[in-house]
């Protein structure tokens, strides 16, 4: 849990430098390994509701069809889907998972022909606003329009160049999950979502509360992504879907799945070439890039010293309570530092964020960050508080209690002020910790640096130089943090120190 | 002042005090002498209520205690008219001097930080540290330590002071300081209960002495026929 991907990230491009395997390769091994996230759903790739440990979709058979045709075997690779492309140095030959040919993809990977033709689709709550794409001009009843997105789509991009033009006033709000905005869409969390209209067309019968918005628009066309340095597996790969569009198997499939099969072929008959993006010099993409990463260390600064604080102060009532409450008290205590310390981070945020709307609880994004980071937290502070109060010798408890003071006046003058200076080093260390732990929160649509970072540096292709740049942001954050920490630590153990 | 009649305690099947009574009247020094293990220091802890009793009546300063666990409201307002003085000092490490001193009025009886203050500073004078006021307890010997615990007890201003084994942990010449302080306050009529196994301690500064052995008062009369 306490990682920072980031970090992590970027040892393992430099791990993966020549890591990419070529048709030969495949041949030789028998298995083309094509990545996709399961986690995005139908129609693409997802588990079979009759059968959840079989993958099913139309790409999954797509990948059955071009591992065929290579002569081998296809074999799936899960991953996070806006980061899918990334695997491609590493794990995985490709990646058949909605990848939208865009130019910058071009630049940056080996790209198959298209396989498929896709229309962006705005879903709205049937009966409320937004009634229309062109509502999405003026602001909603409540300030400026909600709308998720796939993080990393293009309906991500077209949205924003939307709100970039100024001809929309909304909030995109980016989802790891496509099925997460249509969640969110139900339960009145976002005004709208904006995604492929194959998947709202897939998913509508489960979300009968939701409606089409306006016709689809803003298309485009997917691709399977490989890596530039196994130029022979893109162009067998490319051939291959050639060959299954010429003879009708691609047809075939996409009329299986209810998605116009015909209409899907006229598409890709016609598409036209997209030409490869300009590499932008190192200045200019700092330049372009700092000001937002600045922003997101702003949001990592905000959720840390808002979060840490409330940790604290749970954490000690909670750590009074277990020790000196009624006897009651203690077992529920002792269960709740158990639940959230052998629970993962995420899946309380996603509990939070997503669970509690269903029972009429809908917190904004930010506050749900801070209140899953602080009560996560505070499970640790209060184990660490609790060891402090034992570690007050019992004499000091007994003086002040001979000395007329109630139990809660002896915690609250004596006792807690001698732990706060025992626990100081562990508690420092838990902020830096929980400093970093803030980029989980990305998984609830919180756009911190870590997150900043990730979708900078796949729309950019500037991986490497991107997370030097998002390191040294981190470092300036931390260590000031550290030696402020020290700073503290070393006042409150000199002799003489105001207490109060 | 105090009185004990037939107060018993267990500690699972050890017999700590048995049937043991006693009465010290307002002004007077009671010295609890005995053996290690005879009882003498837990009878001192029953007397604030830091150890509960079994059995028999217990009334110091004017509150009742009863046999079983104590309320603790009940039990706060006994302790505001109960001093108490430890083996080990028992300093708050965290606050200066005079805020050790300074706690108690301020946090208990409501006194302002000022006023706590100063008389904080007048009773440091009377036990000879008012230099020391600003400095951590830390930085004390262990009979200045001894010293500014007996000023923290009497800022309280209580009716009864109890002493346990005061002058234990301390070497002969901090063991005088702080001797002379508690026989200053003998001589002006403060009500103490001490416990010690040091004879010329108690010949010093008791009125009446209480052996024990085994959890039994085995002798008790004035400290000149006992000593």
């Amino acid at each position: 849990m306490r990682i920072a991907p980031a970090w992590c990230w970027l040892a393992a491009v430099i791990a993966s430098a020549a890591a990419a395997a070529d048709l030969d390769e495949v041949r030789r091994r028998g298995t083309l390994v094509w990545a996709a996230d399961q986690e995005g759903g139908g129609p693409h790739v997802f588990p079979d509701p009759a059968d959840p440990e079989r993958l099913t979709g139309f790409e999954v058979e797509l990948a059955d069809l071009i591992a065929a045709e290579l002569g081998v075997k296809a074999r799936f690779q899960q991953g996070q889907w806006d980061r899918l492309p990334l695997l491609l140095d590493q794990s995985a030959d490709c990646v058949i998972n909605g990848i939208e040919l865009l130019p910058e993809r071009r630049r940056d990977y080996g790209c198959s022909r298209p396989y498929f033709g896709y229309a962006l689709q705005m879903v709205g709550r049937r009966g409320t606003p937004p009634a229309a794409l062109a509502d999405l001009a003026e602001p909603g009843p409540a300030g400026p329009w909600r709308v998720g997105v796939l993080t990393g789509s293009a309906a991500e991009i077209e949205m924003r160049a939307r709100v970039a033009r100024g001809e929309a006033q909304l909030e995109v709000i980016g989802y790891d999950g496509t099925i997460d905005s249509l969640e969110q869409v139900r339960s009145g969390v976002l005004d709208a979502a904006v995604l492929d209209d194959c998947i709202f067309t897939f998913y509508a019968d489960r979300f009968a509360e939701l409606r089409t918005i306006d016709r689809p628009f803003a298309g485009g066309l997917y691709t399977v992504l490989t890596s530039r340095r196994t130029p022979r597996l893109t162009a067998a790969i490319d051939e291959a879907i050639g060959r299954l569009i010429a003879d009708g198997r691609l047809k075939a499939v996409y009329d299986r799945w209810d998605l116009a099969g015909r209409q899907q072929m006229l598409m890709l008959r016609d598409a036209a070439e997209i030409p490869a993006a300009r590499r932008r010099p190192l200045g200019e993409l700092v330049r372009q890039t700092l000001p937002l990463l600045l922003s997101s260390a702003g949001m990592t600064i905000l959720l840390s010293c808002a979060s840490f604080p409330l940790a604290i102060a749970i954490g000690l009532a909670v750590a009074i309570g277990r020790l000196h409450g009624p006897a009651w008290l203690k077992p529920v205590l002792t269960g709740y530092v158990e639940l959230l310390r052998g629970t993962p981070l995420m899946l309380q945020l996603y509990a939070i964020f997503f669970l509690l709307p269903k029972v009429g609880l809908a917190l904004p994004a930010i506050a749900a960050a801070i209140a899953g980071l602080a009560l996560n937290y505070s499970a640790y502070e209060s184990e660490i508080y609790r060891a402090g109060l034992k570690a007050v010798p019992p004499g000091q408890f007994e003086a002040a209690l001979a000395l007329g003071l109630s139990k809660w006046q002896a915690l609250r003058h004596v006792l807690v002020p001698q732990a706060v200076r025992i626990v100081m080093p562990p508690v420092t260390s838990d902020f830096i910790a929980l400093f970093k732990d803030t980029s989980v929160c990305s998984a609830i649509t919180v756009v911190e640096l870590t997150k900043r970072y990730s979708v900078l540096a796949l729309s950019t292709g500037r991986i490497v130089e991107l997370a030097v740049v998002t390191a040294l942001l981190y470092l300036c954050m931390s260590w000031p943090l550290s030696l402020v920490a020290r700073w503290f630590e070393s006042r409150l153990e000199r002799p003489g120190a105001a207490p109060h | 002042m105090i009185t004990i009649e037939s107060l018993s305690k267990s500690r699972g099947a050890v017999r700590v005090l048995e049937a043991v009574s006693l009465a010290g009247a307002e002004g007077t020094v009671t010295a609890l002498v005995g053996a290690s293990g005879s009882g003498k220091t837990t009878l001192l802890r029953c007397l604030n209520g830091l150890e509960t009793f079994d059995a028999g009546r217990l009334s110091v300063a004017g509150h009742e205690l009863t046999p079983g666990p104590h309320a603790g409201p009940r039990l706060d307002r006994l302790r505001r008219d109960v001093g108490m003085v430890f083996q080990q000092f028992n300093l708050f490490p965290h606050l200066s001097v005079v805020e050790n001193v300074a706690l108690g009025p301020r946090v208990v009886l409501g006194a302002a930080t000022e006023e706590a203050r100063a008389a904080a500073v007048a009773l440091l004078d009377r036990v000879g540290l008012a230099a020391f006021a600003t400095a951590r307890p830390a930085t004390l010997s262990g009979g200045q330590q001894q010293r500014v615990a007996i000023a923290r007890a009497l800022a309280m201003r209580p009716r009864v002071m109890l002493f346990d084994e005061p002058t234990s942990a301390l070497d002969p010449t901090m063991t005088t300081e702080v001797l002379d302080v508690i026989v200053d306050l003998a001589r002006d009529g403060q009500t103490m209960v001490v416990v010690t196994h040091d004879h010329g301690f108690a010949k010093r500064a008791a009125s009446w002495v209480v052996e024990l052995a085994a959890g039994r008062v085995t002798r008790q009369g004035p400290a000149d026929a006992m000593l």
